[in-house]
């Protein structure tokens, strides 16, 4: 049978597996050609396993046995810095170029006991810092719906390997928005969990208190399949929770009108969208309000008043934590080591050379807002503020099921646009900062396209809901793309 | 405003050798991006939380060693750039006069 990686879906390729359409072997090697075909040009992978072929085999054991699960054989990307025992994991960075991780991380010892064939590991902004993918020390990825663009960041490897049909799907992480802003320029489907659904032991550390690892799919149900392989308590992340943590009958907060009915209120914080958003993507965003309303949702204008609080927060907050975990790349217990003239030495050797400038601006910037004398000012005021923000939207959640915005305040930038302006650059993630802030889950879906010079850009749709309500975000995500 | 001096005491806190060229930079990026979280001062915030992110808890365990296998014990010394044995090797911290 020719396989048609375009149409292919995970729930189809397992369907096709079963039935010996073709084999776990034969997948793998029609990616494994398409990779080699667009790699070069795209970059969204920096290193394709050669055991590849290896795993699928195994795969192929499994399911001749019948002893198949929805993930068995399917052919996925691993952004690089998740670790998988044995094999490399750089975080795109200098740093840890000859790191080989010691362990898997808890996402992929799940994925590799559902028998998932892992193709390769993934380029991203150097420790997940960036919104372009372009901070990587091993060059940029670029957009698969137009060379010209980036692919967005941090995960925008994971992205652009999803929208070129080189993997079923891709695990980022998302930390202010780095699973959902490239996933939204590149026209796949991104989730970001409630913070602790998916153990992040086994991630290499940002921020935190923000930082979630997610997948990138090619539709909302293939996103919710590898959700469901990964989530769950973990005894190595004690900040992880289960299905149960935030558990409570659907409607227990919601008013008589809509309570006990499927989902079906969708909150709109109007006063949020009306500066510095591309018309293209306002235009998109009333055109799927208008499709929601066709489908019987409640459109719901909602107050978050201080919702353009949350980036200032996070410029805050991310640094702190950036700086705190940084703090471990010493040049001695693993990765790069640049020689200096004593041990101290050896420190501001090794993290000179190895750290790049996105990464070195975010640990001085951390510094600062933890310095005595600052403390207050900065990190105790956007932790408060943080607070508030939650709790504005636990307020909203009273009333409507979900939140939507745009994803992006644009479609894909192009290369080098940004990168000599810091806060241009950190305005990207202005949508979609606020569920780290509050740990709440979000999902970007496709939402139409708008063309640029002659190429059709994607444009994303932002969804949000109350914590450890992924299923609202999976449910009404399946109803806008009229997904089966 | 943030001076070249500041980026300085920052880098040395943070153990980051910086080019001087670097340096020039960073302090007109500093004073871009605080101009943008200094708008954060403006707002009225009665500051007592507790910095927690939904039904997050402290979780402890036993304060006992986990046994580890020496396979992994292995591959975790493996990583170190420099090592004697089973120790990983760094410079002298205490020097003679």
């Amino acid at each position: 049978m020719n396989i048609d990686l375009k149409k292919l879906t995970i729930a189809t390729a397992a369907a096709h597996l079963k039935a010996g359409d073709f084999t776990a072997v034969e997948l793998t090697q029609a990616y494994l050609d398409l990779v080699a075909a667009k790699n070069r040009e795209v970059n969204a992978y920096l290193e394709v396993f050669t055991d590849a072929i290896t795993q699928a085999r195994a795969a192929d054991a499994v399911i001749k046995d019948g002893r198949q699960g929805p993930l068995t054989g399917i052919p996925c990307a691993i952004k690089d810095n998740i670790l998988i025992q044995g094999r490399l994991a750089s975080a795109a960075s200098r740093m840890l170029q000859n790191y080989r991780a010691a362990y898997d991380a808890t996402v992929i010892a799940k994925l590799k006991e559902a028998g998932v064939v892992f193709l390769g590991r993934t380029n991203m902004d150097e420790f997940a810092m960036g919104g372009s993918t372009e901070n990587s020390a091993f060059g940029l990825t670029k957009n698969p719906h137009d060379l010209s663009r980036v692919a967005g960041g941090s995960s925008g490897g994971s992205a652009a390997a999803v929208a070129m049909d080189g993997a079923l799907f891709a695990l980022g992480t998302d930390t202010g928005g780095s699973i959902r802003q490239p996933a939204s320029f590149c026209g796949v489907v991104g989730l970001k969990p409630t913070y602790g659904a998916v153990s992040r032991y086994g991630a290499i550390a940002m921020g935190s208190s923000l930082d979630q690892i997610g997948p990138l799919a090619k539709t909302v149900a293939d996103a919710e399949l590898v959700f469901k392989a990964i989530r769950g308590r973990d005894a190595f992340d004690s900040t992880t929770i289960d299905e149960n943590t935030y558990n409570e009958p659907y409607a227990e907060h919601r008013t008589s009108k809509t309570a006990g009915r499927k989902p079906r209120v969708i909150g709109v914080p109007r006063h949020f969208l009306k500066d510095g958003v591309d018309a293209a993507v306002l235009g998109s965003f009333e055109a799927a309000l208008a499709s929601f309303e066709r489908k019987g949702y409640e459109i719901q204008e909602i107050a978050l008043p201080n919702i353009s609080a949350a980036l200032m927060v996070y410029y805050i907050i991310m640094p702190a934590e950036v700086s705190s975990n940084m703090a471990r790349y010493d040049g001695v217990k693993y990765g790069l080591h640049i020689d200096g003239k004593d041990g101290i030495d050896d420190y501001f050797e090794t993290r000179g050379a190895g750290f790049g400038r996105e990464v070195i601006r975010r640990i001085l910037l951390g510094t600062y807002v933890l310095s005595s004398g600052y403390y207050d000012a900065y990190y105790n005021r956007a932790n408060a503020v943080r607070k508030m923000i939650t709790d504005e939207f636990h307020k909203a959640f009273e009333s409507v099921d979900v939140i939507a915005t745009p994803t992006a305040p644009g479609p894909a930038f192009k290369i080098g646009e940004k990168t000599t302006d810091p806060v241009a650059m950190y305005l990207e993630d202005i949508f979609t900062v606020t569920a780290n802030i509050t740990g709440m889950p979000a999902i970007s879906l496709p939402c139409g396209t708008v063309v640029r010079e002659g190429a059709g850009l994607p444009i994303g749709l932002q969804l949000t809901a109350g914590h450890g309500h992924e299923q609202r975000l999976f449910d009404i995500g399946r109803d806008f793309l009229n997904e089966e | 405003m943030i001076t070249v001096k500041d980026i300085e005491h920052l880098a040395t806190l943070s153990r980051v050798k910086l080019t001087d060229e670097d340096k020039e930079s960073l302090a007109m990026e500093f004073d871009a991006i605080l101009g943008y979280i200094d708008r954060l001062k403006k707002l009225e915030v009665k500051i007592d939380a507790e910095g927690r992110v939904g039904a997050v808890k402290n979780a402890m365990r036993p304060d006992e060693a986990a046994p580890r296998s020496p396979a992994e014990r292995e591959r975790l010394l493996a990583a170190a750039p420099d090592r004697e044995g089973d120790y990983i090797a760094v410079k002298k911290i205490i020097a003679q006069d």
